[in-house]
């Protein structure tokens, strides 16, 4: 090794020069059409609403229901209950056992999926084409029949409180529960994590009955998406056509918090200080929602964005900093996130103020938002077509958003729209620095100074 | 699937195959350089250097070739594995020559600056930290187990770097870095999506068959030895609240039957919720609650070319003993061993490894497609491999799992390593140094 080493050295005395003007890129033909793949849509007499969409040449096909239940549906002294109805849910049906629900997904080369998020559970999987009919019939049985089992639950529980104590451990979950708990304080979408006594106290019957109330027909909606096999509406109006239709979800408003604080965790000796920085924006039912995409994008939400360039391609001082627009249902927030090497915590905090500033005064070259554009343009083509999941991810969020789905089909037509001036705009109405939460994970012996200029606003 | 394959003059390996699903191209370039085989006072140099493939080329600036990229609607990336280097993009079906174009460029040669590495030194250093070192379980198991698993340098050093390394680089190692192993007889090229193949070919060659190919270095001696005893490590992690266990055995050679056999013996074993070791650990003794596992925890069971290990981990509480954990998983291992497993196991984790090598193939808009040929290409010289693939798996036989499952589950192939919560006593080293 180290006589490879020195041939290496060796050839490393000559060193590259370049001569002559530059190239530019060759641009390539016009773009080919990009259509969206068709959908067939339909409601079930009992109210489950139905999508069907072609797509694709692999065999393969995903199945995935979203019953509108989750965290938003708990209690305040319930928090992790869907979490764990969700866990219980994958325990075996009326007539399945655990173990025969999971062999035979295995069987058709996938297996059942059972996720709770906020607003939504969704069941399914994704499996060979060929046995397209059945999946959707064992979907079923989950979903409408699942037996919840006792025997099960001191165990779910003892896995939930091992995956709690884990998470507790991660200093981005730590900045994410006190990000959301500032945001939301007193709805579900504040509650992170329970406490060891709360789930350890939660009984069969508070599952039974999380169930009962919140899975129904009329909440849920069946996505099947990939190479179609086999007649899937009938067995989709076969399967699920005899489930109760229930009641609409009763959902619970949130008024998340627009106001400057600076919170603070510390984790002595930590190596980096994790960043969260953001504040409540429009949501996608507002006609400002596309422009706050086109404005997140450029500012910190791509590779080549300003924040990105900055403090991680001038600046080294993180590896990925990221900022997006997160949704939840009728709402959404921006947030900036950056886990940055401790002794540059108050610099980094610097240098993204400075980059939201710049943006709130001036507005970009037509150049740079071209490119931005362009990068949506292309980023959409990509988000519907590149798996079948990814098309099921799109249509949800349309469809749980309350809109229609021609915000799909004039997506990029309105991305294209977007003028300079109007990304200015929403960086100055949206990104008010007096308005945004931070929250600061990390060493405070080392880094309390840097970070208490951004206790108020006025730096 | 379809698939053209061809070499330059230079030696580069150019694999096209069209799909017209969707309107879009990935070009991906690999270069035969892993970090198994970087230099060994600059661990993780390997890695530093992906990062500065992008700080410049002839005629594309600092940041320029991700602005190139994004501008024209695409997505990149780059990544160090064990036996390669990649570089890709995801773009309109359109801009195909934009991204031959670029790529040419930078295997033209780098035009970076003394500023441009220490900036990804800062980078690269922020991604060691944000990854391992302010992780609890950071580098758990995929980091760690190698180090301890495998005997040689190549395979057993810590790949991610020690941050004294990766501050010690200097910009004349990236030129030499460079100059011997980003060569066009040392990669290949492919190219997945809505394209025509005869223009395709001309660009290719229009771009890349000026460049000059390099003399490459004798490749170094990877091979392992038969592990005949078994080994146990423990690693303290300050960060972590709940203990972990992960053990590994070392694969049988790539492509051999028995290859092929351990293949299905991870689906057998632990994947997806039907599998035996999830059965037992999870559902049967509420041991933990998940299993994970995986032939080449970087990747796939494909992708590598080298001596590999097969790796399962799993999270527990300290009330379960691993001495608990590893009787059960023995007792499982040992049904394997006995007596051949029911035809039906074998078909059912067929058709499990059917259905994932279709996601794999058409993983991100056709990239795991490319992933795997180019893989085949500067492995094998045979990137139609993926076309006989499901075959081989269907030759074993349940006498053949029993065989593979005696010899390379043996308990003397396997290493296990242990992660406590908790702080090392001072003055240890936890660090695998040999």
């Amino acid at each position: 090794m180290r006589l490879l080493w020195s041939v290496i050295m060796l050839s490393a005395m000559s060193s590259e020069v370049f001569a002559g003007p530059r190239e530019t890129p060759p641009q390539g033909p016009p773009p080919k059409p990009f259509h969206l793949p068709a959908t067939t849509d339909f409601t079930l007499p009992n109210g489950m609403r139905v999508t069907i969409v072609p797509y694709g040449n692999v065999p393969k096909i995903a199945v995935r229901a979203f019953v509108s239940a989750g965290a938003i549906d708990e209690a305040e002294r319930q928090v992790w209950l869907s979490k764990l109805n969700a866990a219980l849910m994958k325990e075996g049906t009326h007539t399945r056992s655990a173990e025969q629900v999971a062999r035979e997904a295995a069987e058709m080369g996938g297996q059942i999926e059972v996720d709770s998020g906020s607003d939504f559970t969704s069941v399914g999987g994704v499996v060979l084409s060929d046995f397209a009919t059945r999946f959707v019939a064992l979907v079923a049985d989950v979903l409408t029949a699942p037996a919840l089992p006792a025997s099960e639950l001191p165990r779910l529980k003892a896995d939930l409180l091992r995956e709690l104590s884990i998470d507790r451990s991660e200093p981005g979950a730590l900045a994410r529960e006190r990000f959301l708990k500032t945001l939301f304080p007193g709805h579900p979408y504040g509650r992170v994590f329970p406490s060891d006594s709360e789930l350890k106290g939660y009984t069969l019957e508070d599952v039974q009955t999380f169930y009962r109330k919140n899975f129904d027909a009329v909440r849920t909606h069946l996505y099947i998406v990939g190479r179609l096999e086999g007649d899937l509406r009938r067995a989709a109006e076969g399967a699920f056509g005899g489930w109760p239709k229930g009641a609409p979800e009763p959902g619970l408003p949130a008024h998340p918090v627009k106001a400057r604080s600076l919170q603070f965790i510390d984790r002595p000796s930590a190596a980096q200080s994790n960043l969260l920085i953001g504040l409540p924006v429009a949501d996608p039912s507002s006609p400002d929602y596309i422009k706050l995409d086109v404005m997140n994008s450029l500012l910190g939400g791509s590779f080549a964005s300003r924040i990105t360039s900055n403090i991680r391609e001038q600046k080294g001082y993180t590896y990925s900093p990221v900022s997006s627009v997160s949704t939840r249902r009728h709402l959404a927030y921006w947030v900036q996130s950056a886990d940055v090497t401790t002794a540059v915590t108050g610099p980094s905090l610097k240098e993204i103020f400075y980059e939201i500033d710049r943006l709130r005064k001036a507005p970009p070259s037509g150049e740079e938002l071209k490119g931005i554009q362009n990068y949506l343009a292309g980023l959409f083509v990509l988000r519907n077509t590149i798996s079948p999941d990814a098309i099921i991810g799109q249509l949800h969020f349309v469809d749980s958003q309350g809109l229609d789905r021609s915000y799909l089909s004039t997506y990029v037509q309105k991305v294209m729209e977007v003028k300079p001036a109007d990304v200015q705009a929403m960086a100055e109405t949206y990104l008010v620095p007096s308005k945004m939460t931070i929250v600061v994970v990390g060493d405070k012996a080392k880094i309390a100074d840097q970070i208490a200029p951004y206790e108020s606003a006025a730096q | 699937m379809p698939i053209t394959y061809y070499k330059l003059p230079n030696g580069l390996r150019v694999i096209l195959s069209p799909d017209s699903t969707a309107p879009t191209v990935v070009t991906a370039v690999y270069y035969r350089i892993g970090f198994r085989v970087e230099p060994r006072d600059r661990t993780g140099f390997a890695h530093l250097f992906e990062h500065m493939m992008f700080q410049g080329s002839q005629n594309l600036g600092k940041m320029e070739f991700i602005r190139l990229v994004q501008a024209n609607g695409g997505v990149l990336n780059g990544s160090t594995r064990f036996d390669f280097t990649n570089y890709f993009e995801l773009l309109p079906s359109n801009k195909l020559e934009t991204a031959l174009w670029a790529e040419a460029d930078r295997m033209k040669g780098l035009a970076i600056t003394d500023e441009n590495l220490k900036n990804q030194q800062g980078v690269v250093s922020n991604e060691v930290k944000v990854n391992v070192l302010n992780q609890p379980y950071g580098g758990f198991p995929w980091l760690w187990i190698p180090q301890y698993a495998n005997e040689n340098w190549y395979n057993s050093h810590n790949f991610y770097g020690e941050l004294k390394d990766i501050e010690a680089a200097t910009l004349s190692d990236v030129q030499a870095f460079f100059k011997t192993y980003y060569a066009p007889n040392n990669a290949a090229l492919a190219i997945v999506g809505d394209f025509d193949p005869e223009q395709a070919r001309q660009m290719v060659a229009k771009y890349f068959s000026a460049i000059p190919p390099a003399k490459l270095p004798a490749p170094p001696d990877l091979t392992e030895p038969r592990q005949e005893k078994e080994k146990t490590a423990t690693r303290k992690d300050p960060l972590a609240n709940r203990p972990a266990l992960a053990f590994a055995y070392h694969m049988p050679p790539r492509n051999s039957p028995e290859y092929f056999a351990m293949g299905l013996l991870d689906q057998m074993l632990v994947q997806g919720d039907d599998s035996l070791l999830y059965q037992e650990l999870v559902k049967k003794r509420g041991y933990t609650g998940d299993v994970s596992g995986a032939i080449n925890e970087l990747g796939n069971m494909f992708n590598y070319d080298g001596p590999m290990l097969w790796t399962v981990s799993l999270f527990h509480d300290a009330t379960v003993k691993p001495e608990q954990i590893l009787s059960a998983v023995d007792t499982v291992i040992e049904g394997l061993q006995s007596k051949p497993v029911d035809q039906s196991l074998v078909d059912r984790s067929i058709t499990k490894i059917r259905s994932n090598l279709y996601d794999t193939l058409g993983q991100f808009g056709g990239f795991g497609r490319a992933d795997l040929m180019a893989s085949y290409a500067l492995f094998d010289d045979d990137p139609g491999r993926i076309n006989s693939l499901e075959a081989d798996f269907r030759k074993v036989t349940p006498q053949l799992v029993e065989r593979t499952a005696r010899e390379y589950l043996r308990k003397t192939n396997r290493t296990v390593l242990l992660l406590e919560p908790g702080a090392a006593p001072p003055g240890a080293h936890q660090e695998k140094s040999k």
